[in-house]
């Protein structure tokens, strides 16, 4: 029987990251899959014939750079389309010119929001600023593996004083800053910088995408950096839309993988994790086949991979607790549209550049924070905020000639919906997500020629992420660093001895970043293999 | 130049300075302008009574808090432990077990604030507060790094079941602030009012501390209003009153609000731009009305029966409006009941704060109290909006705690980074008001630790 260094539960870009990582290394991995193809939540899939949909995650912003550096992802086809911009429509009578929007160039920027406000004008070029200098401070945090601050170990030791000299390096004014953005709402951090109400509304929702905090919440400031992380690295465009879907990101990087060396089997459901003495030894596949190996890592969201592949039965209580309370909640759902042609704006009508870029219906703060409101006691937002994008308009290969397809990340729909998801409500937030919609660009609604609803619960049942959480936990101050999943078990190791995760669920987490599966890999190649 | 020292206020903390300096052999004059809340609330330093000799008498009563319940009855929690667990039990046997544990591990947090706020903050990453972190142990180390995040209901959610209980614990997390028990930072508050207290008491005692100083001599009172800060080249010289007499002083230790101390009474012409503009952001709404009804007996109580409803009542506030189901919490006082009202904001989306208004709120107040207060039907009220507590008690946009006790306002960033440690930029002029840390809810803290840095930098 063949016996691997190591064997990843779970194709999703983490694992497979982690995977290439390993083999580059020069061990032997196999990766096991339990659906017919790699990618996890970043997959593409010919939903209706002729058209192509990136059906769960949909942009690629922080995938990042030194992992498409190393893994060289370019050559293994992975190929970024920019999105130059961002609408947001207003309402309101559907005005020409009713409308904010984001340019990536410069000039047009300006003048764009002095239309609105000059004092915005004026001060968006220095929020740029701030935010990329806080955004450059805190990557390095990002390829760390957060130490354990009660341990007493030497290696522990060492590593909390370098993150304490880290901190000190950076300078109180800059601690204090980055201190605002941890701690700060959204709604407030930005209150203190703008004034447009859309402009607000539309930087804030990146702070509550895939949890469940409306933009007035503290902690919800911090999700700003993550867009200036994206547009920081010169060298490759990271902001963007991957050709082909998200799921070209998944195949190059499990191209690169299979470059190295790795194996990578799908259809290949593991049913639990072999233990031997408290200690993993390889996994059982649902078949009932046994795979062997040194270490075994898993991609999986923690309740999957303790509840679900270990058992409670082997693990101390203290620390099932302490999985019990972190927190899922999944918060947002996804519409998928087929198009026979393009929308039309009524505030910027026609098909202009604006198209190529991201939608947004975010017209105000309360706006949001009325969507969430109704979130709070389980009822999926009537009038939802949602980001749109229109990946035919930059991949014309993505739909039939002449056709489209649209993107729409809708948020709230709760995944503890009352009464639960049902295929009527379902269809019902798939109704209120094209109602709103067609407020702002009218001919919607016949343009429409296939509808998918995605719905947490679907992408639990689907993907297998726990509650539909998109960042396989939410990502929320009390659940980073060294508190991601638990405190003690942050290094992505686990209290069983030869079971490590690397899914997003550990640190830094979220947004098909692949640095969680990064970091593992480091920090096992570091350590035993 | 003189050696006057002039405190502005005579809230407690501004008493509190007074008498420190006084202490210490300054000439010390405090400008009462008359603007006074309810003084006896908040824990009481111990470093306080001890150093200015001092008998202050501490209420503690019992039970600590009523909590009616939507069956009829009430929650009665109590100082003594195995009382509050008996009283638990009828309602949940899974919090009655828990209650014990709680407690014991938020008591050992609470003893590290009681630390923290006895002096001016600490550098967050001073290796003398990494130690003392440390040496709590990994479980309070990581039930601290978990906690100050978190909203306050996931706290008691991972905890309790009771919503009565949880209602009342939560009202602790978002008292006078404009923040719902969901949003994240609000267990540290809990946290924050638990402190000074007992094991199990999540409220803060009531003291004399303000009359006690009040009656005591050292200091000369008056009655005035400061209408500015006098500086030259960067020094302070004096202030001049309402009535334009100025009196100069070497020393102005102000108890005003930081915005008003720097931006209203000092020129700001005098300040750093930067420092301006973040004076201007720091966050002081206010969300609380207070209604007193005369008429005597009643109990403590707290009108929070779970998590939703305060939720609720925040959800209403966010878009300018009066909560229809308010949180309300009933001190009682020698002939009269006090009834805390949230969320009434400071700003409403439909005008100004009239009688009308006012009196709707009164009545208002009245119908939540009337199961619970026998008498009250006919009793009179009277109703102060957030702006009366502005004009009557100095609080900035109505906010009690001058600015609000968030994390980014909170410890070394209180009220800003720049003016953590009482020092303004002007050469003599102090702040000592509970905008400095560690700021509304504790009695006097910030008025002693900021007499302690100046007397440390004479």
């Amino acid at each position: 029987m063949k016996r691997y260094d190591a064997i990843l539960i779970g194709g999703g870009h983490n694992g497979l990251v982690c995977a290439a990582y390993l083999a580059r290394a020069g061990k032997r991995v196999v990766v096991l899959e339990r659906r017919e193809q790699v990618g996890g939540a970043a997959l593409s899939e010919e939903v209706f014939p002729g058209f192509r949909f990136s059906v769960f995650s949909y942009v690629v912003s922080l995938l990042r750079p030194e992992i498409i550096r190393e893994l060289e992802l370019p050559r293994h086809g992975l190929h970024i389309l920019p999105l130059e911009s961002t609408l947001t429509p207003l309402p309101g009578g559907g005005k020409a010119g009713n409308y904010v929007a984001q340019w990536s160039d410069h000039d047009q920027n300006r003048r764009e929001l002095a239309r609105h406000s000059l004092r915005d004008a004026e001060a968006y070029d220095e929020f740029g600023v701030v935010l990329h200098q806080m955004a450059r401070i805190i990557k390095p945090i990002l390829r760390m593996a957060p130490p354990d601050p009660a341990s007493l170990r030497p290696r522990e030791l060492r590593d909390l004083l370098r993150l304490g000299r880290f901190f000190k390096n950076i300078g109180d004014k800059q601690f204090n800053a980055l201190w605002k953005l941890l701690t700060m709402s959204s709604a407030d951090y930005l209150d203190e910088w703008f004034e447009t109400e859309a402009l607000k509304a539309t930087k804030a929702a990146s702070g509550i995408i895939g949890t469940m905090l409306g933009p007035r919440s503290p902690g919800t400031a911090y999700v700003l950096l993550h867009h200036y992380m994206g547009e920081l690295d010169g060298v490759f465009r990271a902001w963007g839309f991957a050709k082909g879907g998200n799921g070209s990101v998944s195949a190059a990087i499990a191209a690169a993988a299979r470059s190295f060396g790795a194996e990578i089997r799908t259809l290949s459901p593991v049913s639990s994790v072999l233990l031997n003495n408290g200690r993993a030894r390889g996994v059982v596949l649902e078949g009932g086949e046994e795979i062997l190996a040194d270490v075994v890592i898993s991609g999986a969201d923690p309740r999957r991979t303790f509840m679900g592949l270990v058992g409670e039965k082997n693990l101390p209580e203290p620390f099932l607790q302490s999985i019990r309370r972190f927190k899922f909640r999944g918060a947002s759902a996804k519409v998928n549209l087929a198009l026979g042609e393009l929308p039309n704006f009524t505030c910027l009508p026609g098909r202009g550049a604006h198209l190529r870029g991201a939608i947004s219906i975010s017209p105000s703060v309360a706006y949001l924070e009325r969507a969430y409101d109704e979130a709070k006691y389980g009822e999926f937002s009537r009038r939802p905020y949602m980001d749109i994008v229109i990946p035919s308009m930059l991949d014309p290969a993505m739909a039939p000639p002449g056709k489209h397809v649209m993107s729409i990340f809708v948020q709230y729909a709760p995944y503890n919906q009352n009464g639960g998801w049902t295929d009527e409500r379902r269809e019902a937030l798939g109704d209120a997500v094209i109602d709103t919609l067609a407020e702002y660009a009218p001919n919607l609604r016949s343009a429409i020629l296939h509808r998918q609803v995605i719905t947490p619960a679907d992408i639990e049942n689907t993907v297998g992420l726990a509650e539909g959480n998109i960042f396989q936990g939410e990502l929320s101050l009390q659940q980073m660093f060294f508190l991601r999943p638990t405190p003690a078990w942050a290094r992505y190791r686990t209290p069983i001895e030869g079971l490590w995760q690397c899914g997003a669920a550990t640190h830094p987490g979220g947004g098909v970043m692949g640095a969680s599966g990064r970091n593992a890999a480091y920090e096992l190649l570091g350590e035993r293999l | 130049m003189n050696a006057r020292a002039i405190v502005i206020g005579a809230g407690v903390d501004a008493l509190v300075a007074a008498h420190l300096l006084a202490r210490a052999g300054r000439q010390v004059l405090v400008l009462d302008e008359g603007m006074r809340a309810r003084d006896d609330e908040g824990w009481v330093l111990p470093q306080i009574p001890h150093e200015l000799g001092l008998q202050v008498k501490v209420e503690r009563q019992e039970p600590w808090v009523t909590v009616p319940l939507p069956q009829g009855g009430a929650l009665e929690l109590w100082h003594d432990m195995r009382r509050t667990v008996e009283a638990l039990r009828r309602l949940s046997k899974r919090d009655a077990a828990s209650w014990p544990e709680f407690c014991a591990r938020m008591a050992i947090l609470a003893r590290l604030f009681e630390h923290l706020y006895g002096a001016p903050p600490a550098n967050p990453l001073s290796v003398g507060l990494a130690l003392r972190v440390r040496r709590l142990g990994r479980q309070a180390m990581e039930d601290l790094m978990r906690l100050l995040p978190m909203s306050v209901a996931e706290l008691l959610d991972d905890w309790f079941e009771c919503d009565a209980l949880k209602g009342a614990l939560a009202a602790m997390g978002i008292v006078h602030l404009q923040q719902g028990p969901r949003s994240g930072g609000t267990a540290f508050r809990l946290l924050h009012h638990h402190v000074g207290s007992p094991q199990g008491v999540f409220r803060p005692a009531r003291s004399n501390l303000g009359t006690a100083l009040r009656a005591r001599p050292g200091v000369e009172m008056r009655n005035a209003k400061v209408e500015r800060i006098a500086v030259r080249e960067g020094r302070v010289t004096g202030v001049v009153l309402a009535g334009g007499e100025e009196l100069a002083a070497a020393l102005v230790v102000s108890g005003a609000d930081p915005r008003r101390s720097l931006l209203e009474l000092v020129d700001p012409a005098w300040l750093d731009p930067e420092l301006v503009r973040a004076l201007v952001n720091v966050r002081c709404r206010g969300v609380v009305a207070r209604v007193s009804f005369k008429i005597a007996g009643a109990a403590r109580m707290v009108i929070a029966p779970s998590l939703d409803y305060l939720e609720r009542a925040y959800d209403e506030s966010k878009y300018g409006r009066v909560s229809t189901q308010p949180y309300v919490e009933v001190l009682p006082t020698e002939n009269a009941i006090e009834a805390h009202f949230q969320y009434a904001p400071y700003e409403r989306a439909d005008g100004a704060w009239d009688a009308g208004r006012r009196s709707e709120l009164g009545e208002l107040t009245r119908r939540m109290l009337a199961p619970h207060v026998p008498g009250i039907a006919d009793a009179q009220a009277q109703v102060l909006a957030p702006t009366d507590l502005e004009a009557q008690a100095g609080w900035p946009g109505g906010q009690a705690y001058h600015a609000e006790l968030t994390l980014d306002q909170a410890l070394w960033m209180r009220p800003l980074p720049e003016l953590a440690r009482y020092r303004t930029p002007i050469n003599g002029l102090w702040l000592c008001g509970p905008g400095t840390h560690p700021g509304g809810g504790v009695a006097g803290a910030s008025g002693f630790n900021c007499a302690k840095a100046v007397l440390r930098r004479a």
